[in-house]
């Protein structure tokens, strides 16, 4: 690996600027480093189709995953005469390897309630809901305090700010299920019922909770409201490149010097986030990089080369279009922003199999090629990390992946086969010396093999 | 018999008005926490019951989430429950060696409770701390940065918290 550029691009901090200043967590300290000023500028200043005119002008792409343009999706709610509309935070954290939301909430709250302010406001929700992983027990009690605190400075409740514009904000724990980060499910658990992701249309911005129109949006993509709203949709914009637009938060973690949660403005390459110390700090224990799986569990992991560089030869960059660069067949997507790091010590074989364990746990069981083909999955991946499978397993890997995709009726499904898919395109020799080192394979692992070679690219 | 006191049925009155008029079953996952944290640390039948008659719903519905989602226990467990991440990222930070280790220490096997019903040791799927694996959920908290040492020192905390409280 050829030693990393140190480029020292202090890109800029739209969400976590003040996130280290002492006492930020309470309002006073949020309030007098200059927050709550978005409410007042758009209640005060601005009508809600002024605030979703900034947004979509901003290019915010939904923050938990699918990257679907914010401001857009915003603009799709209903309006039926008479019926009330609600905003839903989806804090339902679960993709494996990201866990930069409850960073945020944990951190610097008022900066999501300040968000979720404001896109009430712009959707006219008077009852917002924030709905949190169960497992995050102990937030809760941190954002309610904030809410009390946003309360008593007259940004909630009556008539905030003598605008005329009332709303509430409460706090729903989950309670133990990946699914319900699905909206649909979502909606479905803050309902009070199991977490079965819907059919759709209707989509949730005709009918949503309890039947009425509802936006559900990530926690990270609320917060960039407030610097949205602050600097305007045409300043956000300018940060980033192309549709990759503002800040975006990455959890990094795996096998490198610096896990932790960091906000780049999507200009970095992938070989300096991993690399420099300013981020990842590099591989842990001077090994070297193998593999990456760059967008939350469910994107495609890269070997090292396809990594750091794309098929065509180009330096790989930390935005959405980079990250996708040669689609699935030699690019992943950025997805939720958790960036798992393996070393050459790593196994793909078995990461593969303790992800598949993880969706086969995860599958709601409502469809069935979900339900069926990631218990098949995960037993052929055991049986191959044994030593136990044949090469036939593989194939058989491949087939039952491609007939869960698309098959479902929420994105589990297309999210359990996609890391079984990408791992055997670009590992299948690894899973192949399984079967024909099986006692080897017991023994030590595969290694680095040619994963970090040079990528060939035909002139 | 099963009997929430004063103050949490106005803490029960507090989270219904949280929902629209008549959506009262929408106060069904926090009414289980408060449920399972206040009866043992598990909802037995005649808890779910219970639950279902202050929301004025059917038992079937209570059980039929309560059997859904992974925090809500269906039947005892340990006063102290170490419940250890095993997915990906966890995985790649050795929480296989953690969970063995926990598993020797307090001859247990994952699902299981120790003899004195002080311990039991749970699998969990990722519970977003990849970056400070390996780790487990103890409680309300989290346990992160995972070592022997670090378990064997939890183990202590655990058993002489329960000995000052009994």
């Amino acid at each position: 690996m050829a030693k990393a550029t140190q480029l020292n691009t202090m890109g800029r901090k739209l969400l976590l600027e003040k996130a280290d200043v002492e006492g930020i967590r309470f309002y006073d300290v949020y309030r007098r480093e200059g927050g709550y000023r978005s409410v007042e500028k758009a209640l005060k200043t601005m009508s809600p189709e002024e605030i979703v005119e900034e947004v979509k002008k901003s290019g915010l792409r939904g923050r938990g995953g699918a990257g679907f343009p914010a401001g857009m999706k915003w603009s799709f709610i209903a309006k039926p005469e008479g019926v009330p509309r609600h905003l839903v935070c989806n804090a339902d954290e679960s993709e494996p390897g990201t866990f930069k939301d409850r960073y945020l909430m944990e951190f610097i709250p008022h900066l999501l309630i300040e968000g979720l302010i404001v896109a009430s406001y712009a959707l006219g929700s008077h009852a917002t809901y924030i709905y949190i992983r169960g497992e995050y027990a102990w937030i809760p009690e941190i954002l309610e305090q904030a809410i009390a605190e946003a309360k008593a400075n007259g940004f909630l409740g009556k008539n905030i700010l003598g605008t005329g514009f009332d709303c509430e904000i409460y706090v729903q724990r989950g309670a133990g299920a990946y699914i319900c980060g699905e909206e649909t499910a979502l909606i479905e658990s803050l309902e009070g019922k199991r977490g079965n992701p819907r059919i759709k249309p209707p989509f949730p911005a005709i009918k949503g909770a309890w039947g009425r129109p509802t936006v559900v949006n990530n926690v990270e993509t609320l917060a960039a409201v407030v610097p949205i709203i602050n600097e305007g949709g045409d300043e956000y914009a300018k940060i980033g490149v192309g549709k990759s637009t503002g800040t975006k938060l990455i959890s990094a973690c795996g096998n490198i010097n610096k896990p932790g949660v960091y906000e780049i403005d999507m200009t970095i390459s992938v070989e300096e986030f991993i690399f420099s110390d300013e981020y990842c700090g590099g591989i842990a224990n001077g090994k070297r990089l193998k593999a990456c799986i760059p967008g939350g569990s469910s994107v495609p992991i890269l070997p090292a080369n396809l990594l750091l560089k794309t098929a065509k030869g180009e330096t790989r960059y930390m935005n959405y279009e980079s990250l996708s660069d040669g689609g699935f067949a030699t690019g992943s997507m950025m997805g939720s922003g958790g960036f798992i790091v393996l070393d050459e010590d790593q196994c793909v074989v078995r990461n593969t199999y303790s992800l598949a364990r993880f969706y086969r746990h995860e599958s709601c069981g409502q469809c069935s090629p979900c339900r069926e083909g990631t218990g098949w999955m995960e037993k052929l991946l055991l049986r191959l990390e044994k030593g136990e499978g044949k090469i036939s397993d593989i194939d058989l890997l491949w087939d039952i992946q491609s007939k869960i995709e698309g098959n479902t009726i929420c994105p589990l499904g297309d999210a359990a086969s996609w890391p079984v898919a990408a791992a055997i395109r670009h590992f299948r020799d690894e899973f192949e010396w399984h079967v024909t080192h099986a006692a080897e394979a017991q023994k030590r692992n595969y290694g680095l093999a040619h994963y970090a070679d040079p990528i060939h690219v035909p002139a | 018999m099963v009997q929430f006191s004063e103050e949490n049925l106005a803490k029960v009155k507090e989270i219904i008005a949280r929902y629209p008029e008549g959506k009262q079953k929408s106060a069904l996952l926090p009414l289980l926490h408060l449920a399972q944290d206040n009866f043992g640390g598990w909802l037995s039948a005649e808890t779910m019951d219970y639950v279902a008659s202050l929301l004025q719903i059917e038992p079937i519905e209570v059980y039929e989430v309560a059997t859904f989602y992974s925090m809500y226990n269906t039947k005892p467990v340990g006063r102290y429950v170490f419940e250890v991440c095993q997915t990906g990222p966890c995985m790649l930070n050795g929480s296989d060696n953690i969970i063995e280790y926990i598993s020797k220490t307090l001859s247990i096997q994952p699902g299981e409770t120790t003899a004195d019903g002080l311990f039991t040791l749970k699998t969990a799927e990722c519970l977003g701390a990849c970056g400070y694996a390996p780790m487990m959920q103890l409680g309300k908290h989290y346990r992160e940065h995972l070592t022997k040492e670090k378990v064997d020192a939890i183990i202590a905390e655990c058993r002489s918290a329960a000995a000052a409280n009994n």
